[in-house]
C-alpha cells in the first residue's frame, strides 16, 4: 500500500500476526478453565488480520484466512449448531454437550462438543468481523 | 399457480360460466327465513368476536340484489373486456368482491362486519384501478380507498364505543335495544361515528366525491359496486340502526337533511357532465341520498318505500351502467354530444335504455313508478318539512331528464358517432343481461304482488308494526296521477332544455374549488406539505444530529423516573483499590482527551482510553473475561475506526470550533443521568441465586472452571449459537453496503 512503510513495522508485524495467531488458539483451548474462550479468540484473531491488512494490503490478509469471510462465517455458525446435534442421538435436548475422556499417555484428556461449540463461535466472529473490517478497509480508496 | 401461462382460449373456460356461481346460490337465498335467524360460533374468544351471521328479509332482498346483478355483471364482463390479459383478474376480484358482499350482508358481529366492510372496499379499490396503466384511474382508486378507509376507520371506532357501551351486541340484538344502553352518550357517540362511516360508503355529502371519480373502473364494476350493491351497503347500516335509534332526536334529522343535500348536490351536478357514465354516477349519489331520506322519514311507509326505491333503483341504474358500456364498447366514446340515432345500429340496447328509463323516469307499469308510488305515500303521511319535499320534487324532475337523456337523446333522432368506428351490437352478453335485469324491473312494475312479500318482509325489519294490510303496492295509479304528471312535464322540460341547462350550471364551476373535493385534493396536498417539512426538520442527514437528538429525548423521557430513584451511599472500595483508581485514572483522562482534542483520531484515541479504562476496572474488580473481552474490542474498534475515519472527508469546522454548548448540555445531562441510574442500581439489594448456582453446577455438570465461559457455551449454548447468527448476518447486510461508503483514502 504504501511505499514508504518503515521496514520495522513490516517485519514486526509479520511476526506478530502468528504471535497473536498463536494466542488466539490458547486463548480458545483455555477458555473452559480460565479466562478466554471462543469469542476473545475470535477478536485476537481479527486483530492479527486487521493489522496484516494495514500492511500488506486487504487481498493479502484475506488470503490468509482459511475460507473466505463470509464462508469462515458460515462455516463457524454450522460447527457451533452442528455441536448439539449428537444430544438428539442420545435423546437429550439440543446443545446438551458430551464429554469423554481420551487417554494420552498417563493422562486423561477430556473431550467434549464443548470444544466445538467454542471453536463454531471463535470461527463465525473471525470470519464476520474480519470480513467487516477487510470490506471496510478495502472500500478506502 | 401457472395462471398467467395459460393461454388466453383455456383461461377463458371458467370465466365464461362465472356468473352461473350467483344463480346457483339464489334458491339458497331465496329459502332464507324472513325472521332473523342467527348462527355463531367462537372466534377470537378473549375479544368475544364471534363468527356470528344472521339472515331475515332485509338481509334476503339485499341478497337477492346482489346475486341477481352479479350474476348479470359476471355473464357481461367477458363479453365488454373480450380478449383483455387480465380479464381473469378482474374476473377474480368481482368474484371475491360478491362474497364479501354476501359476508357483509349476513354478518351478525359488529367486527365481522366491519372485517366484511373492509373487504368491499380494498375490491373496489382493486377493481377502480383495474387500469393501472392509467394515471386516472389510479388517482380515482387511491381516492375511493382513502375516503372509504376513513369511514372503515370511523366505523371501527364506532363500533368499540357501541360494544363498550354494550357488550356483544350483535346486530341482530338492536332491534330489542335496552333503552338504558341508547340513553347512554357513549353509545349514541358510537352510533355517530358509524353513520359517518356508513355516509362514506353511500357517497352521502360532503363524502360524495369518490363515486363520479370512481368511473374510472371498467362499467361492469361501476354497474355492479358503484350502483347497486357496495353503495348500498352504507345505507344498509343505517336501516339496520333505524331501529333502534328512531327514538333519538337527532338521528332522524340528520339522515333527512344529509339525504337531502346529497340528493339535491347531485342531482344538481348531473347536467353539468358530458360523460353518460358520469351523468349515471351523479344520479346515482342522488338516488343514495334519496335512500337516507327515505331510512329518516319516522313512520312505517317510509321503510316500505326506502326497501322499494333500493330494489327498483337496483333494476334500472344497473342496466343503465351496462347501457353506457354498450355505446363506449361500440363508439368508443360516451360523450351524449358525439351520439345520437343509435338505436338504428344498436336496436337492443335501444331497447334496454327505453326499458330501463321508463323505470327511473317512474311511469307507469315500471318497478320504478312503484317505488315513486310508495315514496309518495310516504312522505303524505309523514309531515315532512317542505324543504325535504320540495327537494324530493327536484330530484325526481331531474331524474326524469336524466332518464330521457340516456333513454331517449342517444338512441332518437339523426344517427350520428364518431366517424372512425361502426357501431354494432357486442354479442349476446352485451345484450341479454342487461335485458333480464331491465325486464325483471318491468315485470314487478306490472305485477307488483310479486315483489310485495319480499319487500314487506325486508321493510318490517326497519319498521317492525307495518302489516300487509296498510301497505300495499297495489297501483292505484290513478290516485297520486297529477303530482306524477307533473314531475314528467317538468322532467321533459328540464330534458328539453338539457344543453342550456349545462350553460347555465357551468357557471358553477367556483363550487369546484370550493367543494369538498377540492378540499379533499387540498388535504392530500397539504399532508405531502407537512411530510416534507417534517422529514426536511428532523431528518438533517447528519449522524451527529441524530445521535445529539436521540440522547436529548432519552435524557427528558427519563427525567423524572430519575428523580424518584432512591440512591444509596457508594459502595465503598477494597484493599484493591489501587488498581481501581488507576483504571478510572485512565477512563477519566480519556474523556478528556476525547472532548478537548482538535482531531479525529486524538478523539478516537481518548474514547479507546476510555474503553482501557474502564478494561482495568474489569480486571481489579474480578471480571478477567471481561476485562479481556473489552480489551481486544476495544483495541480492533480503535484501529479499524482510525483508519476509516482518517479517510471519511472531513466536514469543515466539525469539533475545530469552541465547544458547542448546547450538545455540551446534553452530553452533561445523559452522563449524570447514566450515572444516577448506575449508583441507584449498584444500592439495591444483589439477588446472587444464579450466581450461586452457576457457581454450583459449572464444575459438576460442564466440568468447566471458568462459569463465565461454560455459560457462554454450556448453560446458555442456543443464546450463543442465536448472538453469532446476528453477527454473521450483520457481516452479511453490511457486505454490499461498504462498497458504497463515501471514503476516500487522503493524500499520503
Amino acid at each position: 500500500m504504501n511505499a514508504e512503510r518503515p521496514v520495522v513495522v513490516d517485519t514486526t508485524v509479520s511476526v506478530l500476526y502468528w504471535l497473536m495467531l498463536g494466542a488466539a488458539v490458547w486463548l480458545l483451548l483455555r477458555g473452559h478453565n480460565a479466562p478466554g474462550g471462543g469469542f476473545v479468540a475470535a477478536l485476537v484473531a481479527v486483530a492479527a488480520t486487521v493489522a496484516h491488512a494495514l500492511v500488506a494490503g486487504t487481498a493479502a490478509a484475506r488470503a490468509r484466512l482459511p475460507l473466505g469471510p463470509l464462508s469462515l462465517s458460515a462455516l463457524g455458525l454450522a460447527l457451533a449448531a452442528g455441536s448439539g446435534l449428537p444430544a438428539l442421538v442420545s435423546g437429550q435436548p439440543f446443545l446438551t454437550h458430551w464429554w469423554g475422556e481420551l487417554a494420552v499417555g498417563a493422562a486423561a484428556l477430556k473431550m467434549s462438543t464443548v470444544m466445538l461449540f467454542d471453536l463454531g463461535v471463535a470461527l463465525c466472529v473471525w470470519g464476520a468481523l474480519g470480513g467487516f473490517c477487510l470490506r471496510l478497509l478495502g472500500s478506502l480508496r | 399457480m401457472v395462471h398467467t401461462a395459460l393461454p388466453v382460449a383455456s383461461q377463458a373456460a371458467w370465466l365464461r360460466w362465472a356468473w352461473l356461481l350467483p344463480l346457483a346460490l339464489l334458491p339458497a337465498v331465496a329459502a332464507l327465513p324472513a325472521d332473523p335467524a342467527s348462527w355463531s360460533v367462537s372466534w377470537v374468544a378473549p375479544l368475544g368476536i364471534h363468527l356470528g351471521f344472521a339472515a331475515d328479509g332485509l338481509a334476503r332482498l339485499f341478497l337477492l340484489l346482489v346475486c341477481v346483478v352479479g350474476a348479470a355483471v359476471l355473464a357481461y364482463t367477458p363479453g365488454y373486456l373480450h380478449g383483455h390479459v387480465r380479464l381473469g383478474q378482474l374476473m377474480g376480484l368481482l368474484i371475491a368482491f360478491t362474497l364479501a358482499m354476501i359476508g357483509a350482508i349476513l354478518a351478525d358481529d359488529l367486527l365481522l362486519l366491519l372485517l366484511f366492510w373492509e373487504a368491499t372496499s380494498v375490491l373496489s379499490f382493486l377493481l377502480v384501478g383495474f387500469e393501472r396503466d392509467s394515471p386516472d384511474s389510479r388517482d380515482s382508486a387511491r381516492q375511493a380507498l382513502l375516503v372509504t378507509g376513513a369511514g372503515g376507520l370511523a366505523l371501527l371506532a364506532g363500533f368499540v364505543l357501541i360494544l363498550l357501551a354494550a357488550p356483544g351486541l350483535r346486530l341482530s340484538d338492536l332491534a330489542q335495544l335496552d333503552p338504558a344502553v341508547l340513553a347512554q352518550p357513549r353509545f349514541q357517540a358510537g352510533v355517530a361515528l358509524v353513520l359517518a362511516g356508513a355516509m362514506t360508503k353511500s357517497a352521502q355529502f360532503p363524502f360524495h366525491f369518490w363515486l363520479p371519480g370512481a368511473m374510472a373502473a371498467p362499467t361492469p364494476v361501476s354497474a355492479y359496486l358503484h350502483s347497486a350493491t357496495m353503495v348500498n351497503l352504507g345505507v344498509y347500516v343505517m336501516a339496520r340502526f333505524d331501529e333502534a335509534m328512531g327514538a333519538v332526536a337527532w338521528w332522524e334529522g340528520t339522515l333527512l337533511s344529509i339525504g337531502t343535500l346529497t340528493a339535491l348536490w347531485g342531482a344538481m351536478q348531473a347536467p353539468r357532465e358530458r360523460d353518460l357514465k358520469r351523468i349515471l354516477a351523479w344520479s346515482t349519489v342522488s338516488a343514495l341520498g334519496m335512500l337516507t331520506v327515505l331510512i329518516g322519514l319516522p313512520n312505517e311507509l317510509g321503510a316500505l318505500a326506502f326497501v322499494a326505491f333500493l330494489l327498483a333503483h337496483a333494476l334500472y341504474k344497473a342496466p343503465l351502467f351496462f347501457v353506457a358500456g354498450n355505446i363506449d364498447h361500440a363508439t368508443g366514446t360516451r360523450l351524449i354530444d358525439r351520439l345520437s340515432g343509435m338505436r338504428h345500429a344498436m336496436p337492443v340496447t335501444a331497447l334496454v335504455a327505453l326499458l330501463a328509463g321508463l323505470s327511473m323516469a317512474g311511469l307507469p307499469t315500471t318497478v320504478g313508478f312503484v317505488a315513486k308510488d310508495s315514496m309518495k305515500a310516504a312522505k303524505e303521511v309523514s309531515d315532512v318539512l317542505w324543504v325535504v319535499e320540495g327537494a324530493s320534487l327536484l330530484v325526481s324532475t331531474v331524474g326524469v331528464a336524466i332518464a330521457s337523456v340516456a333513454a331517449l337523446r342517444i338512441f332518437f333522432g339523426a344517427p350520428a358517432h364518431p366517424a372512425d368506428c361502426a357501431p354494432h351490437e357486442g354479442g349476446w352478453r352485451l345484450t341479454l343481461p342487461p335485458l333480464v335485469l331491465a325486464g325483471i324491473g318491468i315485470t314487478l312494475g306490472m305485477f307488483p304482488a310479486l315483489a310485495e312479500p319480499l319487500l314487506i318482509d325486508a321493510a318490517r325489519l326497519i319498521s317492525p308494526t307495518l302489516t300487509r294490510a296498510d301497505a300495499s303496492l297495489a297501483t292505484e295509479w290513478l290516485l297520486r296521477i297529477e303530482s306524477f304528471a307533473i314531475v314528467w312535464a317538468v322532467g321533459a322540460f328540464v330534458y328539453a332544455g338539457w344543453n342550456r341547462l349545462y350553460r347555465i350550471l357551468e357557471r358553477l364551476r367556483f363550487l369546484d374549488r370550493a367543494g369538498p373535493a377540492a378540499a379533499y385534493g387540498a388535504a392530500l396536498r397539504g399532508l405531502k406539505h407537512v411530510a416534507g417539512v417534517l422529514a426536511r426538520a428532523l431528518q438533517a442527514r447528519r449522524l451527529s444530529r441524530y445521535l445529539v437528538a436521540t440522547v436529548a429525548a432519552t435524557v427528558l423521557l427519563c427525567m423524572p423516573w430519575a428523580f424518584g430513584l432512591d440512591f444509596a451511599p457508594p459502595v465503598a472500595i477494597g484493599v484493591d483499590a489501587a488498581g481501581v483508581l488507576v483504571g478510572c485514572a485512565t477512563a477519566i483522562l480519556g474523556a478528556a482527551l476525547a472532548v478537548r482534542a482538535r482531531d479525529t483520531l486524538g478523539r478516537l484515541l481518548g474514547a479507546g482510553a476510555v474503553g482501557v479504562g474502564s478494561a482495568i476496572v474489569f480486571l481489579f474488580r474480578g471480571a478477567p473475561d471481561l476485562a479481556l473481552t473489552q480489551l481486544a474490542v476495544e483495541t480492533v474498534f480503535v484501529v479499524v475506526a482510525a483508519v476509516a475515519l482518517r479517510c471519511y472527508r472531513q466536514r469543515q469546522g466539525a469539533g475545530a470550533g469552541p465547544v458547542d454548548a448546547w450538545r455540551a448540555g446534553v452530553a452533561l445531562a445523559f452522563g449524570l443521568l447514566l450515572g444516577a441510574v448506575l449508583l441507584a442500581l449498584s444500592g439495591r439489594p444483589f439477588d446472587a441465586a444464579m450466581a450461586d448456582y452457576f457457581l454450583a453446577q459449572s464444575v459438576p455438570h460442564a466440568h468447566g472452571r471458568n462459569v463465565v465461559n461454560v455459560i457462554i457455551v454450556d448453560f446458555r449454548a442456543l443464546d450463543t449459537l442465536g448472538e453469532i447468527a446476528v453477527v454473521m448476518l450483520a457481516a452479511l447486510a453490511m457486505w454490499p453496503l461498504a462498497r458504497r461508503l463515501p471514503l476516500k483514502r487522503p493524500r499520503q
